[in-house]
């Protein structure tokens, strides 16, 4: 119980940054669903391909002296804004090659091209990968990796002293500013109404002089922006990247949107940081808590039980909306 | 006698109140219609006897027995089967296999059986293919069986549902606008059929339909939503000359008037 | 015109057919008995089955030329050269693929749900077999009564589907009730997940030696005869195969065949007729993992040797691309799915590798190994799950309803019977 309390700040602080990543990979799945229906499984590698692309970017400059001669938040912007333009347009092809066509067809097939997008995304980036490095893991220098030290054992001396990286600030920053202007977008601006009122009733919308597949082509432009944004904060994080990073990472993330109530964006936010901080606590924890009999390789089981559970009992998700079928 | 009951059915979606405070007793034997403008809560109406929603408050009683919080396929069994507004054939089987379908909880072969082979299950399904050819004889369906249900058209298909739901061999059938998207002569000979059904099978019928012609020349009894309430109730001629009924199907000024087909 | 003629003459004459085909079958299996190792051979010789498939025989004629080929003419063209086992490895694999894909598409096929974790029912099979017929099992039963001697295999066999199945009711039965696009997820996640816990399970009790795996399986033993090559597993699957394609036949035009298309066409209508959906996809979800999981007991036996690196999404996509491609529903596609994939991963992809490492090591070209073909499973698997759906959704050979003769309906009575109701419902 003590080295639960001990490690908890840490465990905070590591959860707090797992799921803001989680949160904003999860509304590139809820607002695809929230329109399509469709459980967009590229997402994953989307926000992967963001990560290479952001390593790409970062790796050459640095290789050229470029980046030197640039402050470094004002890089570490440039680099988001290439990996956010790339992997927008990437999801906007996507949608136009593999789900456009599949509109009208029963969802099983329109699953299955969604299947088969993220397994060609993984190995077309393996490629290149492989070929620029000669390996298809890619390790990258962190600009903001220095870390700090958080004096929680001054709170309370149960608490033991966790160390922050800067880059945990930039990306709960980062993420927390992606998703309010979103929130707001979508609340408040006429394209937003316009994706909203798509998402209630796409017929109906487009009766009322709404372009559907404009708001279609946006609504996948911002999911896929947002997701290559998170894959350059991961990248920042955690060092190493390789092309199969998105699938499980895709996977929690849509357990974030589910658990959020799937189609709903504050949800997804939400869902994304109680994923998160539970990931890590049981990663910490679970061989602490069963005696040493499960440990920290369980934590993808675990995230997976928690998909299992929310939709045994609460389907719907947390703050769901109600669907019905019409019959 | 009454064969099917509703009392105080009630059904919300959100803040729209879709079926509100129903009360009715269809009678055992005769034709019943449900009639209201769009958006009514006919439809749901129908749902909510076959188990497809859940009602918020009310009972329904199939012979003393109530359906509410039954499970779909359990209301098949007890005796109701219906037709859909919106047709929904299952598209890729042949038509012989849609009314097949419709007998499942009438045949007994269980997964052991089926994999050996064994003689009684060979027969069964022998008999069921020739019953169910005999169901599409009764509906004039017979030259399609061998097709796929979706290349049928519009009216067959609509005739397919029913005898799709004859193959349950129910006690009380629901159809719901049966006639929708016919042309006249297809109509006149769904309104012999559902005459023929009702005679010969012994069924219980009730439809919703907007076809006033149609309701008018076979329904008995005929209940009146709009707005998910019971405006009305009564025979033919009665439901013709309610000024309620006319108000709320053709607007106020209506009523003065006097118009009703 | 002149092609057309001569197809409608072909089309017309039975014997010309048998003709051609046995023409085909000779020359194809000479030359596989003859060269020493020609892939391109043997692969025309297992085209003859899908040749007989489009010829106009009867359907019993069919079967019993195709078990002729399968049990007497391909293992005989095989044994001619030192290539024997390599050939046979693959048959055998073929055949287990088949029946795994069989199994994947009364999930997918007929009743219309995504299972994207497949594999884990394979999974279940192979350590259930490989962890009682290896000292494994002595971990956590006390006495030492292991490994199981080979003659209990063949009890294996069953147990091993049991098993799968039961997993795949355990899987089903949470998830079954939700819609049916989370199931899609689910399913890939609990694919994972079978692998991560098969990869952990060496503590608290050692009941899978985690990644180390399980080695020295016993192989199957009947009546003192062990099964140890390739050759010899070869005819346990094409008898495992027969039993299923069987099986599948016979479920596929029955009352649950039925029920599975139709809560796959229209749920609503579905339980409107009376078919209860959860145990109708239950009983697609227990099937489907039993013959994957029968499967799995021969995998184990084979290889002599598993560990979870044989279980990953990888294998599960692969046998959803057999379905997909072959033809969603649809048994003789899914059969011709299954072998092709089977030998694209087995052959064509591993000799196009060599063929352009031995091009690239004489100084040809220069091909960089992130670019050889046997690495590029997941391109080419996306692409066929990319393309299919979209251009040709219903696969190579469409799945088509059994057409009945009229003869056989058109019974005598009509309907109803003159004593109304009472008559109809005895």
């Amino acid at each position: 119980m003590n080295d639960i309390l001990h490690t908890l700040p840490q465990v905070l602080i590591d959860g707090l940054a797992l799921g803001a990543i989680y949160a904003v990979v999860a509304l590139g799945y809820t607002m695809v669903y929230g329109i399509l229906e469709l459980i967009n499984f590229a997402h994953g590698e989307i926000f992967m391909t963001g990560a290479f692309v952001g390593t790409a970017v970062l790796l050459a400059a640095q290789g050229t002296g470029l980046a030197a001669s640039l402050p470094p938040w004002l890089f570490y912007l440039l680099i988001m804004l290439i990996a956010m333009m790339f992997t927008g347009a990437l999801g906007v092809g996507i949608e136009r090659v593999a789900y456009r066509p599949l509109r009208k067809a029963p969802k099983l097939i329109s699953l299955i091209a969604a299947f088969g997008v993220s397994f060609v995304l993984q190995d077309v980036v393996r490629f290149i990968a492989e070929l620029r490095t000669g390996n298809y893991i890619v390790s990258s220098s962190s600009l903001y990796g220095e870390r700090m030290s958080l004096p929680a054992s001054s709170i309370s001396s149960l608490f033991g002293d966790a160390t922050v990286k800067t880059n945990t600030l930039i990306i709960l920053g980062a993420a927390l500013l992606l998703m309010v202007a979103l929130d707001r977008f979508v609340n408040r601006s006429k394209w937003g109404v316009a994706m909203r009122a798509v998402a209630q009733d796409r017929e109906t919308a487009s009766l009322m002089s709404i372009n559907v597949n404009k708001v279609i082509v946006l609504t996948f432009f911002i999911g896929s922006a947002l997701g290559g944004a998170t894959g350059v904060l991961f990248a920042q994080q955690y060092g190493t990247i390789d092309p199969y990073i998105g699938f499980i990472l895709g996977m929690k993330a849509f357990t974030a949107a589910v658990l959020g109530g799937i189609g709903n964006i504050r949800g997804a936010m939400f869902g994304g940081f109680v994923i998160g901080i539970l990931e890590m606590f049981a990663s910490s924890n679970l061989g602490t808590l069963t005696g040493g009999s499960f440990g920290a390789e369980y934590k993808d089981v675990f995230a997976f039980s928690i998909l299992i559970i929310v939709l045994i009992f609460k389907p719907e998700g947390l703050f769901g909306r109600a669907v019905k079928e019409k019959v | 006698m009454a064969i099917l009951t509703v009392a105080s059915l009630k059904k919300r979606f959100g803040g729209l109140v879709a079926v509100n405070g129903v009360d009715y007793s269809f009678p055992s034997g005769e034709i019943s219609a449900v009639i209201g403008p769009n958006g009514a809560g006919k439809t749901t109406f129908f749902n909510l006897i076959t188990g497809i929603y859940v009602p918020d408050g009310g009972r329904i009683e199939l012979d003393g027995k109530s359906l509410v919080r039954v499970k779909p396929h359990v209301i098949a069994k007890l005796g109701i089967a219906r037709t859909f507004q919106n047709i929904r054939l299952f598209g890729s089987m042949s038509v012989l296999e849609n009314v097949m379908v419709g007998m499942h909880i009438h045949l007994k072969s269980g997964t052991p059986g089926t994999i050996l082979g064994w003689g009684k299950v060979r027969h069964e399904e022998q008999e069921a293919r020739r019953k169910a050819y005999r169901l599409l004889q009764y509906v004039g369906l017979e030259r399609h069986f061998n097709e796929e249900a979706s290349s049928l058209p519009y009216g067959a298909q609509r005739k397919l549902e029913v005898a799709r739901a004859l193959a349950v061999q129910p006690k009380v059938l629901l159809l719901d606008e049966p006639a929708a998207g016919m042309n006249p002569r297809e109509t006149a000979e769904l309104t012999a059929l559902i005459r023929r059904m009702q005679r010969e099978l012994e069924l219980t019928i009730i439809l919703i339909e907007h076809d006033m012609k149609l309701v008018m020349q076979l329904a008995e009894h005929i209940l009146v939503l709009d707005h998910g309430e019971k405006i009305a109730e009564g025979g033919p001629a009665a439901i013709r000359n309610n000024p309620k009924v006319i108000e709320a199907y053709l607007g106020k000024n209506a009523v003065e008037e006097g118009v009703m087909a | 015109m002149e092609i057309n003629s001569t197809r409608e003459r072909l089309a017309g004459s039975k014997s010309l057919q048998a003709g051609l085909l046995a023409a085909f079958v000779v020359v194809t299996s000479g030359a596989v008995y003859l060269m020493d190792k020609s892939v391109l051979a043997f692969l025309l010789l297992l085209g003859s089955l899908l040749l007989l498939y489009y010829t106009g025989f009867s359907n019993g004629i069919k079967w019993a030329s195709a078990g002729i080929l399968l049990l007497l003419v391909i293992p005989f063209a095989a044994s001619g050269g030192s290539s024997h086992e390599a050939y046979m490895e693959v048959a055998a694999q073929c055949g287990i693929y088949v029946a795994m894909a069989l199994g994947l598409n009364i999930v997918v096929g007929f009743a219309g749900l995504l299972d994207m974790g497949f594999v884990a029912f394979f999974a279940v099979g192979a350590y259930t077999y490989g962890i009682f017929a290896t000292a494994q099992a002595n971990n956590f039963i006390p006495g030492s009564l292991f490994p199981l001697p080979g003659g209990s295999f063949w009890i294996f066999i069953l147990l091993g589907g049991f098993m799968a199945g039961i997993f795949g009711i355990l899987l089903g039965l949470p998830v079954l009730r939700v819609k049916g696009d989370y199931l899609a997820i689910v399913t890939l996640g609990f694919g994972e997940i079978i692998r991560i816990i098969f990869n952990n399970m060496e503590k608290p009790i050692n009941i899978t030696n985690g990644a180390m795996g399980l080695s020295s399986i016993q192989p199957p033993d009947l009546f003192g005869f062990k099964f140890t090559f390739p050759h010899q597993f070869y005819f346990i699957v094409i008898g495992i195969l027969a039993v299923v394609i069987f099986a599948v036949r016979r479920l596929e035009h029955s009352r649950l065949g039925r029920s599975w298309k139709a809560v796959r066409e229209n749920e609503i209508a579905a339980q409107s007729m009376g078919i209860p959906l959860i145990r109708t996809k239950l009983t697609a979800f227990a099937i489907g993992a039993s013959f994957s999981g029968m499967m799995g007991v021969v995998f184990a036996a084979k290889q002599t040797f598993i560990d979870p690196t044989s279980f990953t999404l990888v294998e599960s996509t692969t046998i959803l691309v057999m379905v997909v491609l072959g033809g969603m529903g649809s048994v003789p596609g899914v059969i011709l799915g299954a072998s092709l994939v089977t030998i694209l991963n087995l052959q064509v992809l591993t000799e196009l590798t060599s063929a352009l490492n031995a091009l690239s090591n004489n100084g040809y070209i220069g091909i960089p190994t992130a670019l050889s073909p046997s690495k590029m499973q997941r391109l080419i698997f996306g692409l066929i799950l990319i393309l299919f759906a979209i251009f040709r959704p219903n696969g190579l050979i469409r799945a088509r309803n059994r057409k009945v003769s009229l003869e056989s309906v058109a019974g005598s009575g009509v309907y109803p019977a003159p004593a109304g109701r009472a008559a109809i419902r005895k």
